[in-house]
């Protein structure tokens, strides 16, 4: 904030003033930082992963001198939302923070990463598949953060309900339209999926799978490519469902979606790896009832697939330990037993390629009906295809929100590719009137 | 998801004046008059009836939701009971080691401190108002009415950036010192001041020596008591319901009050399950004191807008 | 600048505000002229740090931008610029930001006067003589006010869906085809209810203590003379109560335009309400989704002028109406 130094002085004097007269306690707020010169250094860690302190405590028993206090945060939105705020305040980000790989080029640009190439082992970089690591350099020479899960995208479904309706697994997009209006023919109330305009990660998936990148670099200038022959195919087939009425148009992640999914009138679910934590969670009663199969295709002799999630970790611009931290970062997506706990307490899919093919082996508990889950899984793993990110990915996820949601609401397979069009334009106008160097 | 401003389109706690029963109100000596034997309207008390139903409707909802389990939720009729309020409650109170208790402790602190000092600093200023003659003194009260107009939300980033400067985001004072100032409490302390304390008593205390601090607090504060319990319950609420000051200066979860760690549980992100039976037994929970607290102070809800008006 | 708040009762021929501004007579001593400062100052001091302060700061703010070069990658790509009023003129001139205001106002023309007849017709039959269980109902009604925005939207929300909403079962038991509160424009009235619901009975308690406030003596010798309940309700109390009505109307008026928790809550339920739905909604999403402080502010400025131009000239307008006799 710019504030003079005279107000500057004057705030401080009355808010001291206040502080020092007012009643009550308070006070357990630590910031983190800002740790003496003698004990131990103190950082603090925003992540939204479920029982990271569990992890973290093994980094704290070996590390007196480097301990690191989780600081749990909502889904990886909210904790954005308050790492930017912060970083304009010029205090109170934390030491790491857990970042979605597309939230990167964003933070990076709001200067909210630090670079942590000077203190990586040349090591580091190997672990991790190319199309990975580049989401964490940005393509550059940097290093802004250290992957830590992956969500390649495979398709759900209930084998049971399959194998009674005498439907084969949809291998093709084709074969996943004809499944779809089999079920919905046979029963009325059943869907094989929704089209959600609520999850614009997981469109994003399906268009990557189609060989959709929404951003490109041109030299130093960025290229927006959200309205490509690509993401108008997947629109147009996706509003073609919707318009036939073969599949839903309500939003996922709804009370009304789970308990869809638990009474068996949602009987698919094309999601990414980390599913079977969410089905066990929302859908419990169809336990044993679900597997998992690489997605439909479009090109059934070119195998690919998109990602929906995964993040890596990274060290703040504020962080006055980044060596420290950088060096926490790298243990705990890297060390076998830190990669192992994370499977085990976390239940994540890391992105390191050799401690992750240690420490997944039993499929999940809710799929132990599939006991090749993990393999069908790195196979699918290995067909991700390349994706580029831009630094107003928010602008563009937003404008996902609202123009499919009009574009749902319409159910009209041209209001689709329409909505595509509107987001390129939003995306693209953003771009040009932050003045971000722009070549079209 | 779930930001909230504090004055949303629901409690508004308009410019109103508190008057309590007794002092200041005109005695209509009607508390008896029900009894007078006359016919009972089937038709107004339905009318009644009908709207305190409306208004039970999502309450009875949450009490009966919250002793059902998960797939309960949705396969058994709606308002039929079940049996796992104690497993719900077990679930609620294991999870990340009891931090919902912490919500609701820390909720405490903000809405009670807070109201408290507000109270406190409303009531000083609403009598300095009412009771003496300055100049620029109603340029003073229409620019901390004017406070009004201006929607919280608007307020949080600035509020945050100013906090930063002193490097008290994060913290209970980061979410205290903001909720102090009311201009709803200094306008209604001001009338309470005016409509309860009369001129002729402070002038009394004056002349046997009193102190201007020693006359408000021992002459004016016990007077205005009743007024300003209501000025506490609005504080209460305020705070209570302003989502977006904890929701933006919070990075600690356990420095988080109800509404801020409840719609946590709400947005766990895409890849992981939802929490429905664990947000809705906590929203019971959370508004069962709120209610008690409501129900006990009921009797000092006599707001009335234009105080001292046909009475005095 | 004058603020409605005050107005309202001073011009209504009350002597609320006269009350409380009566002097105390001329003050003797230094002391006492610094007294009302002594009083003030903890509020002062509190206003100026967390209301004026960030308020000068958002106003700031709404003159400036951002301006980013070449990538926008790495330390120092981003600078901030005077904007001058550009900010001002691509808020009032998005269709988004209409389209809001629209719908806004038409929310407001639902919720409004829904909520205050309401509050009016039960605050009446509170203080008819013929009623009974008004304790119980009082205390019923008035319960919302204890719920969170958050809260009661989320209990509303789980409330509206087919899986578990009692109404569905009647429609269904009737044979009626279903309407989903959740999609095209009824989704309007499900955010409205949740208003009212929770607004309802804050003003109830309002407009009944205006209404115990009457000396009975004004109406006893219309109720000799045979008058009905009824006539006595809109002949006599409502317009004794008008004044209440008037300023809960304002005060309803000005949370109307700041709607944001319920839309808010209810949004990931629905295709029907965009991230822009409410104009508060599009300064959260400037501000918090998309990271532009600049544009939220102007648009966030434009909303305060308004609420203060709209509150103040309801006021206006009411007043010459129906006080303009009493002068």
């Amino acid at each position: 904030m710019r504030l003079s130094t005279g107000t500057r002085i004057a705030a401080l004097a009355a808010a001291t003033a206040l502080v020092a007269s007012a009643c009550s306690g308070g006070g357990d707020g630590d910031t983190g930082d800002g740790a003496e010169a003698a004990g131990p250094v103190e950082l603090t860690f925003w992540t939204w992963a479920p029982n990271m302190e569990k992890v973290v405590d093994l980094w704290n028993a070996d590390h007196p001198d480097v301990q690191v206090t989780v600081n749990k945060q909502d889904g990886g939105d909210p904790a954005v939302t308050k790492l930017l705020t912060a970083i304009k305040a010029g205090s109170g980000a934390p030491d790491i923070m857990q970042a979605e790989y597309q939230k990167i080029p964003q933070l990076v640009s709001a200067d909210a990463l630090a670079d942590i190439s000077g203190t990586l082992g040349d090591d580091v970089a190997g672990h991790f598949a190319d199309g990975v690591w580049n989401a964490v350099t940005l393509g550059s020479d940097a290093v802004y953060a250290v992957p830590q899960d992956s969500g390649p995208m495979q398709f759900y479904y209930r084998a049971d309900v399959f194998a009674d309706l005498g439907i084969d697994v949809p291998t093709t997009w084709d074969e996943y339209a004809a499944a779809a209006a089999t079920i919905h023919e046979k029963d009325p109330e059943m869907y094989l999926g929704t089209f959600s305009a609520n999850d614009a990660g997981w469109f994003t998936g399906l268009t990557q799978q189609a060989g959709a990148s929404w951003y490109g670099i041109d030299g130093d200038a960025w290229v927006v490519d959200v309205d490509s022959d690509a993401t108008r195919k997947v629109a147009e087939y996706w509003g073609g469902l919707v318009e036939d009425g073969v599949i839903d148009n309500k939003p996922m992640y709804t009370p009304e979606w789970n308990a869809a999914l638990n009474d068996g009138t949602q009987v698919g679910w094309l999601s990414a790896i980390w599913a079977p934590g969410v089905l066990a969670g929302n859908a419990a009663d169809t336990a044993g009832s679900w597997e998992m199969a690489p997605m439909p295709q479009w090109d059934a002799n070119a195998p690919a697939t998109g990602t929906w999630g995964g993040s890596a970790t990274g060290v703040t611009s504020q962080s006055e330990h980044p060596e420290q931290a950088a060096e926490f970062i790298t243990w705990l997506n890297t060390d076998p037993a830190a990669v192992q706990a994370l499977v085990d307490e976390s239940g994540i899919y890391p992105a390191d390629v050799p401690a992750s093919t240690e420490a997944l082996s039993d499929p999940p508990e809710f799929f132990s009906n599939q006991p090749d889950f993990y393999e069908v899984a790195a196979q699918t793993a290995g067909t991700v295809q390349p994706f580029t990110y831009g630094p107003n990915i928010n602008v563009a996820f937003s404008a996902y929100n609202d123009e499919f949601a009009k574009a749902t609401k319409a159910k009209k397979a041209t209001a689709f590719v329409d909505a595509v069009e509107a987001m390129q334009r939003i995306t693209l106008d953003d771009l040009k009137s932050s003045g971000f160097n722009v070549s079209e | 998801m779930t930001m909230l401003s504090s004055p949303s389109a629901g409690p508004v706690p308009g410019g109103s004046a508190a008057v309590p029963d007794g002092e200041g109100s005109v005695s209509r000596g009607r508390s008896g008059r029900r009894s007078a034997g006359e016919r009972p309207s089937a038709v107004a008390t339905g009318i009644l009836l009908l709207g305190a139903l409306y208004c039970l409707l999502p309450v009875v909802w949450v009490v009966v939701a919250s002793t059902k389990s998960g797939s309960e939720l949705f396969s058994t009729f709606t308002f039929a009971p079940s049996t796992h309020l104690l497993d719900n409650v077990a679930d609620l109170d294991a999870y990340r080691d009891g931090l919902f208790w912490r919500w609701m402790a820390n909720t405490a602190l903000y809405a009670g401190v807070g109201a408290l000092l507000s109270t406190l600093v409303s009531a000083m200023a609403g009598y300095g108002l009412a009771k003496y003659t300055f100049a620029g003194k109603n340029t003073v009260f229409n620019l901390l009415l004017a406070g009004v107009l201006v929607p919280a939300i608007v307020l949080a980033i600035p509020q945050y950036l100013l906090l930063a400067e002193l490097e008290l985001t994060n913290t209970y004072w980061s979410v205290l010192l903001p909720s102090i100032v009311s201009p709803y409490g200094i306008y209604l302390a001001r009338i309470y001041a005016g409509a309860s304390v009369p001129d002729e008593i402070v002038e009394a205390a004056r002349t046997d020596g009193a102190g201007e601090s020693r006359t408000f607090f021992q002459v004016a504060v016990p007077m205005m008591v009743p007024g300003l319990v209501t000025v506490f319950l609005f504080q209460f609420v305020a705070i209570w319901n302003n989502f977006m000051l904890p929701y933006i200066m919070l990075g600690d979860d356990r420095l988080f009050p109800i509404t801020v760690g409840l719609s946590g549980l709400l947005n766990q992100g895409a890849s992981q399950p939802a929490l429905y039976t664990l947000v809705i037994t906590g929203a019971l929970l959370s508004i069962i004191p709120l209610v008690a607290l409501f129900l006990t102070l009921q009797r000092f809800w006599r707001v009335d807008l234009a105080a001292g008006a046909v009475k005095s | 600048m004058t603020s409605p708040t005050t107005t309202a009762p001073a011009r209504a021929g009350r002597p609320a505000v006269a009350t409380a501004t009566r002097t105390t007579g001329p003050s003797t001593s230094g002391r006492r002229r610094l007294a009302p400062w002594g009083f003030l100052a903890p509020a002062i001091v509190l206003f100026v740090l967390f209301l004026a302060l960030p308020i000068a700061y958002a106003v700031y703010l709404s003159f400036r931008t951002e301006k980013v070069s070449g990538l926008g990658l790495g330390a120092g790509a981003r600078t901030e610029v005077w904007a001058g009023l550009s900010n001002y003129a691509s808020a009032l001139g998005d269709p988004e930001f209409l389209a809001s205001v629209g719908r806004v106002a038409l929310y407001g023309l639902i919720v409004v006067p829904t909520m205050l007849g309401l509050a009016l017709v039960f605050a009446l039959l509170l203080d008819a003589r013929r009623s009974r269980a008004t304790t119980f109902s009082r205390t019923a009604i008035f319960l919302p006010y204890a719920v969170p925005a958050v809260i009661s939207s989320l209990l509303w929300g789980f409330l509206y869906l087919p899986g578990v909403s009692p109404f569905y079962d009647v429609f269904d038991a009737l044979g009626w085809d279903v309407p989903s509160l959740f999609e095209g424009d009824l989704v309007m009235f499900a955010v409205a209810n949740i208003a009212v619901w929770g607004g309802t009975g804050f003003n109830m308690i309002v407009i009944y203590t205006a209404l115990k406030a009457i000396p009975s003596e004004l109406y006893e010798a219309a109720e000799l003379d045979g008058a009905s309940q009824v006539a006595v309700a809109t002949r006599i109390k409502v317009p004794i109560v008008l004044p209440s009505i008037i300023m809960t109307s304002v005060f309803s008026m000005i949370a109307t335009l700041q709607v944001f928790a319920e839309p808010t809550t209810l949004r990931p339920l629905s295709n029907a309400i965009s991230t822009t739905w409410t104009p508060l909604m599009k300064v959260y999403r400037d501000a918090f989704t998309r990271g532009d402080l600049y544009s939220a502010a102007a648009t966030s400025v434009i909303i305060a002028v308004a609420t203060f131009v709209l509150s103040f000239g309801f006021l206006r307008l009411v007043q010459s109406r129906a006080f303009g006799q009493e002068k």
